[in-house]
């Protein structure tokens, strides 16, 4: 019964996830968006639920965080409690925390928060309107919209694999995305024909964002690998979108139950990194047919680099797999750049030939793929040119040279035996060759 | 082209008669040093420069050989005694020499 119990123990702790601080606009979503939250529990997560403007709201104390996730499901808070204002939360993101935010109106504290990350949100009081693809159970505005999976950003390491997906249902404002943002991922786009804008307003102006340049759900992957994904709907979360049978209303093809809960788990689980996160664990180079790195390479010389990326799954990390990893033999510019090929044991290796010019070069792999966390490593060695006994001798094709240089030192010779005897006797005659 | 002729032959029957032999002795070196010196480029435009320092070596042994030939002549000529009048000719041939020793050495280290 106690090797059981221990067993559990160990499980769990496996299992255990980062404790999170969820802040809500009131309690009643957390009955509402209820399955999202149980299957973040059933995960390993410690959820500590807060009202959004509670005053004792705190994130770190004694310059430690208390959390390492953080979901803002409060779409109309105007100021966060305690000492959560925007420097605080954008102080998280750069230690590394993630967040999901859901929500938001173009007003207050998470419109702040998100052009910090690199988003817009629409203006308060606008939803995303789509006249020709909403649900069958709208309430005459045309907000609650069906979007095709295909609308998913292609990387089942974010969003599960989307041709498995059934539509999604969707209901709130529109992001605009910063295009120049590298960092920034569109998880969710809307189709061509939709706008957003005030529903309840006539349209006197061009708005904000139209068609498929429209994000719904916006991540951004910063450069200390924290995530941090902005969705423009809460009831996207919802148990009602969870459950919800999806018809569109104009060619009206019924699917039991929409993809919301599907893909909502596979980007909580991607935005907390239980997904997509890479490590290097080792590192070895040396020459061919040896074990051990040398003091410096010399040029010319073949050499041998391996490597071990592993990959986190299910709270171990694995190794990776993947064939599109590159090595880069760097000095200032990359002099070698060739893909890593991976051995049945697991490692990558890759063997090349150095360059004939000597100096300080690095290994480096840099992987940066849609989803993953960034992989970065580099290994400084030297390369010295050959020493001086490591040159060839009497090169064949040199011979001409030497011969010639040893015909001017024998010309010589002969011409001051000749020009000498000439001086002593000037009438004789003499040969030369 | 009859003029040519009577000139080349002129210059050829002044040269064979009023030259001192000495310097003679001293055109044929300076003539067999320029053609070996040609003889390595020409090697050297065919195969290519991979020995680039033996070739170097090779070549520039021949062009100083030829300028130092050269300046000996310039000693030897009678007719310019007047301008090195405080210089012997013992003395401009030891020169000649010492000036030898120092170039083959330095061909001889670069030569690979």
């Amino acid at each position: 019964m106690n090797l059981i119990l221990l067993f559990f123990a160990v499980i769990t702790t496996a299992y255990a996830q980062g404790p999170t601080l969820v802040l809500l606009e009131n309690q009643v979503i957390k009955e509402t968006h209820s399955i999202f939250f149980r299957s973040l529990q059933e995960r390993g997560y410690t959820l500590t639920f807060k009202i959004a403007d509670d005053s004792a709201l705190v994130l770190s104390r004694y310059g430690e965080y208390l959390y390492k996730n953080l979901i803002i499901f409060a779409p109309s808070v105007e100021e966060f409690g305690g000492s959560l204002d925007l420097k605080a939360l954008t102080d998280f993101i750069d230690d590394g925390g993630n967040m999901l935010i859901a929500g938001g109106n173009g007003k207050g504290a998470l419109t702040e928060l998100a052009s910090e990350c690199g988003y817009e949100i629409d203006e308060e009081g606008t939803f995303v309107i789509d006249h020709l693809n909403y649900d069958v159970t709208d309430e005459g505005q045309h907000t609650k919209l069906v979007i095709p999976s295909s609308n998913l950003i292609d990387s089942p390491v974010i969003v599960g694999i989307k041709r498995e997906t059934a539509p999604l249902l969707y209901q709130g404002t529109g992001i605009l995305a910063v295009p120049e943002n590298p960092l920034i991922l569109p998880l969710l786009t809307a189709d061509s024909t939709a706008y957003s804008y005030n529903p309840n307003q006539a349209i006197d102006e061009y708005p904000h964002v139209v068609g498929k340049s429209t994000v719904l759900i916006a991540a951004l992957q910063a450069r200390n690998n924290a995530r941090v994904v902005f969705s423009g709907s809460l009831s996207f979360f919802s148990d009602e979108f969870f459950t919800s049978p999806v018809q569109k209303a104009q060619d009206g093809e019924l699917v039991a139950v929409s993809g919301n809960q599907d893909v909502a788990i596979a980007i909580s689980q991607w935005v907390f990194k239980e997904h997509g996160q890479l490590r290097v664990r080792s590192v070895k180079h040396h020459r061919v047919g040896e074990s051990k790195p040398p003091q410096a390479y010399t040029i010319m010389e073949e050499v041998v680099y391996t490597t071990n990326i592993d990959i986190l799954e299910d709270g171990q990390w694995k190794p990776f797999n993947a064939n599109d990893i590159q090595l880069e033999f760097v000095r200032i510019d990359p002099f070698v750049r060739i893909t890593l090929q991976r051995k049945p044991t697991g490692e990558y290796e890759a063997k090349f030939k150095i360059p004939d010019v000597y100096g300080v070069y690095q290994f480096k792999v840099d992987y940066d793929r849609v989803g993953y966390t960034r992989l970065f490593s580099s290994t400084q060695v030297s390369v010295r040119p050959l020493q001086h006994t490591q040159y060839e001798r009497f090169i064949t094709s040199a011979y001409p040279y030497y011969t010639g240089a040893f015909s001017m030192m024998l010309g010589v010779f002969l011409f001051s035996f000749v020009f000498l005897h000439l001086k002593e006797d000037e009438g004789k005659k003499t040969k030369h060759d | 082209m009859a003029q040519i002729t009577s000139v080349v032959s002129r210059f050829y029957n002044e040269y064979k008669n009023k030259t001192p032999k000495k310097l003679k002795v001293i055109d044929a070196y300076l003539l067999y040093i320029l053609l070996t010196g040609i003889v390595q480029f020409g090697y050297c435009l065919l195969v290519g420069t991979f020995p680039f320092n033996s070739f170097l070596s090779g070549f520039i042994s021949c062009v100083s050989c030829f300028v130092l030939g050269v300046c000996l002549r310039l000693q030897a000529n009678p007719e310019n005694k007047s301008q090195f009048a405080g210089i012997s000719p013992e003395r401009g041939f030891a020169d000649f020499i010492f000036a030898h020793i120092v170039l083959h050495l330095v061909v001889m280290n670069f030569i690979g």
